[in-house]
């Protein structure tokens, strides 16, 4: 069985914090969708999954989730006065997660590249949608050590009660 | 478990990291905000200049009779009264999505009964190999072959430019197609005949504001009138709701 870490328990056992990371899980989840081809709002609303899209979106989700999990867990050490972040764990923590979410999402703004930068976009978009899915990969081990630094930093700044551990 | 926290030590130093940390965060996702407004933007901007070119070329263009002058490959009956013009390249992913997902329902549903005509327009957006694949399929609609070539490419499509629409492999697909006369097929590629051609479809494309593929236009085939867009590879649905609503205007 698979037990949930602590540092989940705790903060996602206020409602607020599931809030935020929906608040951010679920934006980031349609924006990554629509730039996929995914979710078309035009002529009708419409989400579909054709076969050779599966593995991207599985990819995409997962780092939706993490980047709402992330950044929630991130308010949390935030707003807990006793934890510290310093500017490492803030950029390995929050900033990276978005910075690498967005990067994932870079093979879809192909067409921004080819405009801005001719030639050289064409390539830049041509080397991002190639290696679409090993970025995405990238980026859900990135988010997921990022998840692994916020949890550390949680459970080492808790001390916990020796009853609590008899009990 | 009870967890006990120290809140007392709130220090500068603290109400420093927390602002940077929400500095950061706000920066991070307006910067991405930014960047795919900025995306927008640059698009409409393309079209606005696009549009001032647009004048000489009209509604009258997209006339499924002028689109057969010109020597567009087409599928469907030429009575079809709605006529869907595809822009696309070989090399598009998403193109590929579309003809695997949506085309064989509008083929079944609209064309095979008579109701739609499928229109192809040369869009090489992708690559630098996508010009050569998009001439030599433009040759082989010389000999009645292009949809038959049009599949075949699209079923062998590998990553962009990869070298698999190198001239080698053009031919190699080409010699596959049954009843394809090759040394036709050779001199039509060999002296790039249709490079003009492609270049003035992508010039009526980037006209229009199309500038990605795959990119759709549904129109009256009579004259080019009341046109509607669909942009992407969309599902089938999508393109059901566009030709049903056309259908029900024409029927009043």
């Amino acid at each position: 069985m698979i037990s949930i870490p602590l540092s989940v328990k705790v903060v996602f056992s206020t409602p607020t914090y599931i809030l935020i990371a929906a608040a951010v899980a679920i934006p980031f989840w349609i924006l990554f969708n629509v730039f996929d081809q995914l979710i078309f709002f035009e002529p009708i609303w419409i989400f579909y999954l054709p076969d050779d899209a599966v593995t991207g979106f599985v990819l995409m989700t997962m780092i939706s989730i993490l980047l709402g999990m992330i950044i929630s867990m991130n308010v949390y050490v935030i707003t807990h006065s006793k934890l510290k972040i310093s500017r490492k764990s803030l950029f390995s923590g929050s900033s990276l997660s978005i910075i690498s979410g967005v990067c994932s999402s870079c093979s879809s703004v192909g067409f921004l590249l080819i405009s801005t930068f001719g030639s050289v976009g064409i390539v830049a978009s041509n080397l991002l949608t190639i290696y679409q899915i090993p970025l995405r990969i990238i980026s859900v081990a990135i988010l997921i050590f990022a998840l692994y630094s916020i949890h550390k930093r949680i459970t080492q700044s808790c001390v916990m009660s020796s009853n609590s551990i008899n009990s | 478990m009870i967890f006990h926290e120290d809140k007392t030590s709130y220090n500068g130093k603290m109400r420093v990291n927390v602002m940077s940390a929400l500095v950061a965060t706000t920066a991070c996702v307006f910067g991405t905000l930014l960047l795919f407004s900025h995306a927008d933007s640059s698009f409409e901007y393309k079209m606005l200049v696009m549009a001032q070119t647009a004048v000489s070329i009209g509604s009258s263009s997209f006339t499924l009779s002028n689109l057969i002058e010109q020597g567009s490959p087409y599928i469907g009956n030429l009575s079809a009264p709605i006529t869907i013009v595809d822009f696309s390249d070989f090399q598009c992913h998403l193109c590929a999505r579309h003809v695997k997902n949506a085309e064989p329902l509008i083929n079944e549903t609209y064309i095979q009964t008579g109701q739609v005509a499928l229109v192809f327009k040369h869009l090489p957006n992708r690559g630098f190999d996508s010009m050569g694949a998009h001439i030599a399929a433009q040759c082989t609609n010389d000999q009645g072959k292009f949809w038959q070539f049009y599949k075949l490419l699209y079923e062998n499509q590998q990553a962009i430019d990869s070298g698999w629409v190198s001239k080698d492999n053009l031919n190699k697909f080409a010699s596959q197609i049954s009843g394809l006369r090759m040394d036709q097929f050779n001199s039509c590629f060999d002296t790039q005949t249709y490079k003009d051609f492609i270049d003035n479809d992508v010039k009526l494309a980037n006209s229009q504001g199309f500038f990605d593929t795959p990119s759709f236009i549904v129109v009256d085939s009579i004259d080019g009138s009341d046109p509607e867009i669909i942009r992407g590879a969309q599902p089938f649905p999508s393109f059901q709701s566009v030709i049903e609503k056309k259908l029900d205007e024409l029927k009043k």
